[in-house]
């Protein structure tokens, strides 16, 4: 089903820069509230997109799968605690099913998980965090199945988690921490986070890397499964 | 299971709740502002959480310490200049400042404590699941399905170390990260054969036929409404009133407070007031009897 | 009037080129109770799946189903869901949601019906189904009985005309299914719902079903009420016959006279009037000999809890096994009968007491030495152990051995398998491959948790048969169980695990001669004839010789 794309474009071109501008008024750290709010406003869209489609059973239940395993995965490598599977999963889930799967599982599993260890002002953060690496993934590798060469996938991870997601879930710290938004203070909060991101990283690059492969038959031999149960006109 | 007052609320009345207080939270920086919403905070937090709530509020005040007495080096500005370190002014606005950062901070935290107690994952999906239908139903299989995976997980990993393939901690990383991606492939084939069957007990159960209602245990009542009209009728005087401003560097500036600050104090007792009501309720109660 | 026709109907899935169903024509009244059974994969659920449009397989297919004289394709989709209620084997896979009144009202919330009008349906059928005190749990912490209850209820809050249950009782207790049966029979009983129901586990379900359709690689063979077609499978020596009633087989195969007896009660009164009043001159088969050896498996005094200050889950456990016995715990649920196994493979520490495997003391063995070429463990769930994408490589991953390989394979008769992908296969094929994994370490004990949940009765002949195999190897046996008909039929030794600990022991002939209550239908019956008789074969045996004493 063709969407009208009239809605992403208000968000993202009306109701956002309205959000800056207005939320630059509040006096005091105006970015607290203002920068929560933008995060939800780009994660709307998605939502709604994902809402109007009207989805199917089993789309529904994929993606509640993957993102209840992303989130379970911990146990999995309860000996390797340090080792971060959860983005892995999700930007598998990416690969095999597209941006728009990926960003849904990464920002549910997030939100899901977050009804377990507690919400907090980190929750909208790490569910567009996690949901964006889900979309990344699926934006790169989805449309391209010769692309993902174990290593491509390692190293894309690893840069992926170091570059990009890591700093978004710092950007949580940044906004609802700092006294003030200062080049200074902001560098100091993103260099501190680099040790994590980088542990982080290799986790994703190498779940990633040994991961992929044998998630994406039992993906693709699941889906075949299902077109076998399936009587669809 | 005992619920306070408010948490038997319709989730509306506790989101907007919610929403009033954690929003004014953040960006007041007036320190009566501040201080009045964060022992309310920690008064609600113990009363629903009781003796276990405390090792939570002693955690948060180390972590205070900690934010005022490091802003001062971050921020260098004001005027009462403490002492120099390493060169650098440690100023007694920028102390100040960080005071109320770390109360803040503080009263974030403690809020968002008690909207994980309150606002719990049914509440959610009653409040937004005519709104988002099939993510709330999705947010609610995932709910389900996260300890069940953690349950069968364990029990994976006991199967195989029961026939000679599990792991300990002693052992290279490359046998225990086999053993990791061992349980966790068997959890996926296991997971992923569940879901057919899900998929069909949804589909033999109707959905995709029609528009999805969505029950739930909760109905708004005439208190409920008054209750809501309180909130927004309070946070509307908040507004309107002012005398919340504040700043701290280069210069400490404190606004006097108004009948606005009267009207933020009752918002912030409405839970505590409700319970503290039932409990003399319900002393009154045995009492007559 | 009919409600269900089915004219003809032959399938054939895609891939596959024999026909999975061949010419079914059946129809079914409304307000039936009707039992289909059959042997795995002989078709039972790919014709229950036609009755049911959004279930039905792809492939091809020929003949007709009619649901109230309609064609099923031409009934809309919500006018199914609600008017068809299906109920599958897995209790935890078909729940959807967390909460468990959430889940009752899935079904009425898909079909759009008003909040009021659920929130009655949805009361109405928690009183139905007694679950108002778990109405607020989340669903993931009830047990496997309360899971299906709540599928059940959740279909019947939808209100259907006829319900179809593809052995709903597959993976619970004895306890739990003999409460999910009953609650059906009270559904069709005080509510007149028509039932299509498959079950491995009869016994209880057979004297309440108005009939009993058979199938045969794909065929309808016997559409007959329940003591006809008992008596049709009996005389033509069906394999399934197993699973028919325990007095049904002993008054078929002794050729008795009369009405087939559907239940111990009835057949006590048959064995009643065989004697006409006399005492059976023989009353005791030879006992089966005590198995000797020394024991492979010692637990002296042994307690256990899992945490401080939870209460004991063992409590003063001692029981010794001998070399190269089956050795049955039988008893019921949350005794610690699984957590007993659990101590003996090390994975559960007791702070009081002694285990001893082979005449070494657990704690002795260096770490891992244990599971090389001496003790391992079958899990109840045997998908636990499947981590690969072939039985091939699930057998690799245990042993590099080809040969070996080979050999084990031939013994769990698994070699036919060796492409498949193990979730493709039927409960008993998954049984029989994780069997064949876990002996790949060359036990000389095997631990089984509740082998054989989920089996039909011909998958359990040929389990025991490997059994039989492994023991005649010397190799220790020991399961736990609550299938107390397998166990007195093929263990050596059965021992009662009640409240931590063992309260007796004994041969089966003994211990369930000795039994009253929790004891095979067969000695039930004839328990006031004959004193050690258990089994079916048993009594048979005992009858024959008496007739011939007789005559």
């Amino acid at each position: 089903m063709k969407q009208s794309p009239w809605l992403n474009i208000l968000f993202l071109f009306v109701l956002i820069p309205a959000t800056l501008f207005l939320g630059r008024s509040i006096p005091g750290r105006w970015y607290y509230l203002t920068s929560t709010l933008v995060i939800v406003e780009i994660m709307v869209p998605f939502f709604v997109s994902f809402e109007r489609r009207r989805p199917e059973a089993r789309e529904l239940v994929i993606v509640g799968v993957m993102a209840a395993l992303a989130a379970a995965s911990r146990v999995a490598f309860a000996v390797m605690p340090y080792l971060k599977v959860i983005t892995g999963i999700i930007m598998i889930t990416g690969i095999a099913f597209g941006p728009q799967a990926g960003f849904l599982t990464g920002a549910i599993a997030a939100f899901a998980s977050n009804f377990f260890f507690g919400q907090g002002p980190w929750t909208p953060w790490q569910m567009f965090a996690y949901g964006f690496a889900g979309f990344w993934a699926g934006l790169v590798f989805h449309g391209h199945p010769s692309w993902r060469k174990p290593w491509v996938l390692g190293l894309f991870g690893f840069f992926s988690i170091l570059l990009l997601v890591g700093p978004m879930l710092d950007s949580c710290t940044v906004f609802t921490v700092l006294p003030k938004l200062s080049l200074a203070n902001v560098l100091l909060i993103y260099g501190q986070g680099v040790p994590v991101n980088t542990i982080h990283g290799l986790g994703c690059g190498l779940t990633l890397l040994v991961l992929t492969k044998p998630l994406l038959q039992k993906l693709s031999r699941i889906q075949r499964k299902y077109g076998i149960l399936e009587d669809r006109q | 299971m005992y619920q306070d007052p408010f948490s038997r609320c319709h989730p509306a009345v506790n989101f907007c709740f919610f929403l009033a207080v954690i929003g004014f939270g953040v960006v007041v920086q007036h320190p009566a502002y501040a201080a009045a919403s964060l022992t309310c905070g920690c008064v609600y937090y113990l009363l629903l959480r009781g003796r276990q709530g405390l090792s939570f509020l002693f955690g948060l005040t180390g972590i205070m310490l900690a934010i005022t007495l490091l802003n001062p080096l971050l921020n260098t500005s004001g005027r009462h200049i403490l002492f120099r370190l390493l060169g650098r002014p440690y100023t007694l606005e920028a102390l100040c400042y960080g005071g109320i950062l770390a109360v803040i901070f503080a009263l974030t935290f403690v809020w968002f404590g008690c909207y994980s107690q309150v606002l719990t994952s049914d509440k959610f999906t009653a409040l937004f699941g005519n709104l988002i239908p099939a993510i709330s139903l999705l947010l609610v299989m995932v709910l389900r399905q996260i300890p069940a995976f953690t349950r069968k997980a364990k029990q994976i990993s006991l199967a195989r170390g029961a026939i000679g393939k599990g792991t300990g901690e002693n052992q290279p990383f490359r046998q225990r990260l086999q053993s990791g991606v061992g349980i966790l492939s068997a959890l996926t084939d296991w997971a992923l054969e569940g879901s057919i069957v899900t998929a069909d007990s949804m589909r033999c159960r109707g959905y995709g036929c029609a528009r999805r209602t969505n029950f739930s245990l909760y109905r708004m009542t005439g208190r409920d409404v008054l209750l809501l009209a309180c909130i927004g009728g309070l946070s509307l005087v908040v507004m309107l009133a002012g005398g919340m401003e504040a700043s701290y560097t280069p210069n400490l500036y404190i606004s006097y407070i108004s009948y606005g600050f009267a009207a933020y104090c009752l918002l912030l007792l409405i839970p505590p007031v409700m319970y503290l009501r039932e409990r003399i309720l319900w002393n009154r109660f045995k009492f007559e009897t | 009037m009919e409600q269900i026709q089915i004219r003809n109907l032959s399938f054939s899935y895609p891939d596959s080129g024999c026909d999975c169903l061949k010419d079914v024509s059946l129809s079914i009244q409304k307000g039936e109770f009707v039992l289909l059974c059959g042997a795995s994969g002989c078709g039972k659920t790919t014709l229950l799946r036609h009755l049911k449009s959004v279930l039905t397989p792809r492939g091809t297919r020929s003949g007709t189903v009619l649901y109230c004289g309609m064609p099923l394709d031409q009934v809309p989709p919500a006018g199914q869901a609600q008017a068809i209620g299906f109920v599958m084997q897995n209790p935890d896979d078909q729940i959807v949601t967390d909460k468990v009144w959430h889940e009752l009202a899935f079904g009425l919330e898909n079909l759009g019906v008003p909040r009021d009008v659920i929130g009655a349906r949805v009361a109405e059928m928690a009183s139905f189904f007694g679950i108002q005190s778990w109405y607020h749990r989340e669903t993931s912490q009830l047990s496997g009985g309360q899971k299906q209850l709540l599928n059940l209820a959740s279909i019947m809050a939808m209100q259907p005309e006829i319900l179809i249950l593809d052995e709903p009782t597959g993976q619970l207790d004895p306890i739990a299914a003999g409460d999910f049966l009953n609650t059906l029979k009270k559904i069709n009983r005080e509510l007149g719902t028509t039932v299509l129901i498959t079950e491995h586990r009869v016994e209880e379900i057979f004297p309440a079903v108005d009939r009993v359709l058979v199938m045969e690689a794909g065929r309808l063979i016997v559409d007959d009420s329940p003591r006809d077609a008992g008596r049709i499978l009996m005389e033509k020596g069906h394999p399934i016959r197993d699973m028919l009633p325990a007095p049904m087989r002993i008054f078929c195969e002794s050729a008795g006279e009369g009405q087939v007896p559907l239940t111990v009660r009835e057949g006590r009164s048959w064995l009643d009037a065989f004697f006409a009043g006399n005492r059976p001159s023989v009353t005791a088969l030879p006992p089966r000999p005590f198995p000797k050896g020394g024991e492979a498996v010692k637990l002296t005094d042994v307690w256990f809890r899992y945490d401080r200050q939870s209460p004991d889950v063992l409590k003063g456990l001692t029981l010794s096994v001998p070399q190269g016995c089956l050795y049955a715990v039988v008893g019921s649920n949350g005794g610690g009968k699984s957590t007993a196994l659990r101590t003996v493979c090390g994975i559960c520490r007791p702070y009081r007491g002694k285990v001893e495997v082979l005449g070494k003391e657990l704690k002795s063995y260096a770490r891992g030495r244990l599971f090389e070429h001496c003790l391992t463990m079958l899990p109840q769930d045997p998908r636990n152990l499947f981590v690969k994408q072939s039985v091939a490589g699930e057998l690799a991953e245990m042993n590099g051995d080809a040969e070996k390989q080979k050999k084990v394979a031939a013994l769990c008769e698994v070699e036919h398998l060796m492409d498949a992908n193990p979730y493709d296969l039927s409960g008993g094929e998954q049984q029989r491959v994780a069997l064949a994994k876990v002996l790949l370490t060359d036990p000389k004990v095997l631990l089984l948790d509740e082998p054989t949940k989920g089996l039909d009765c011909c998958f359990k002949k040929r389990f025991a048969s490997t059994l039989k195999e492994l023991t005649r190897k010397r190799i220790t046996v020991i399961m736990v169980s609550h299938d107390i008909e397998f166990c007195a039929e093929y263990a050596d030794l059965a021992a009662m695990f009640f409240d931590g600990s063992v309260i007796a022991s004994g041969t089966p002939g003994r211990f369930f001669g000795d039994n009253s209550f929790y004891t095979t239908a067969a000695n039930r019956m004839s328990r006031s004839f004959f004193v050690n008789a258990v089994t079916a074969r048993d009594v048979v045996e005992l009858l024959r010789e008496n007739r011939g004493g007789q005559r």
